[in-house]
């Protein structure tokens, strides 16, 4: 798997979306499936960087790993942030869309996001490492 | 009985967005979402023909400018490409402003 690593902080962001972007498309993942996983990608990687590590004044690193086989691409995000598993935060709910833009809490929408615009999302910790970890189905099977 | 006549021009802020509004650049946009609040506009107009990718970061500064200016504010969206309609669509936004082909 390719490795690439970044600083944690915000302006990594674009270079972030440049790495998987390029290898979204060798994978030929359709414009929508691309988009969604960036959106993916910017959710996940700015909870790194502002809470990981903006928030609690410590510097670190987000690595970027990418795979392209058995018909899927694999984008993983490392981090040596404290352990966080985006997926424990409580999902929003339909009554939280139907609220109007006035009365909703400013959270939550992003992991759902996060969620929906992949086939797959999971969370480890591993060797003391966050690993967030986004699947999508390519069509070369 | 003179003559009497009250007039008031609606109070419009105006927003061009280009390129990617990721979570660094949701900043920046929001900082000119607070300068404009201060004016307390009716329509908040923003253009984004030219918007290729706004992340959640860029949404919620738009829930942030419908909180901090006023249930009363609308908010026009003019020629959204169709990745960014669809994400609003998806978090629930589309009903909160509206999207237009052309503000005149």
């Amino acid at each position: 798997m390719e490795r690439k690593t970044f600083p944690g902080t915000l302006d990594s962001l674009a270079g972030i979306r440049e790495v998987v972007k390029e290898e979204a498309q060798r994978a030929g993942l359709s414009k929508k499936a691309a988009y969604n996983l960036m959106l993916a990608l910017d959710e996940i990687a700015t909870n790194i960087i502002v809470h990981g590590y903006e928030e609690t004044g410590t510097e670190g690193v987000v690595d970027v790993l990418v795979d392209h086989s058995d018909s899927q691409l694999t984008v993983i995000l490392e981090d040596d942030a404290a352990p966080f598993d985006p997926l424990q935060r409580e999902l929003p709910n339909e009554e939280f869309f139907a609220r109007p833009l006035e009365e909703r809490p400013i959270g939550g929408m992003g992991i759902h996001l996060t969620i929906n615009a992949v086939d797959e999302f999971k969370y480890e910790f591993t060797n003391n490492r966050n690993r967030n970890i986004f699947i999508v189905k390519t069509s070369d099977a | 009985m003179s003559f009497q006549i009250v007039a008031e021009a609606k109070k419009i802020a105006k927003i061009t967005l280009v390129g990617e509004v990721d979570s660094l650049s949701a900043r920046e946009f929001q900082k000119e979402i607070e300068k404009l609040a201060a004016e307390s506009p009716d329509e908040l107009i923003l253009f984004v023909e030219n918007l290729s990718f706004i992340s959640s970061a860029g949404l919620r500064v738009l829930i942030f400018a419908k909180q901090k200016m006023g249930t009363g504010l609308a908010i026009y969206i003019v020629k959204p490409q169709e990745s960014v309609l669809e994400t609003l669509e998806k978090t629930g936004l589309l009903h909160s402003v509206n999207v237009v082909d052309q503000y005149l």
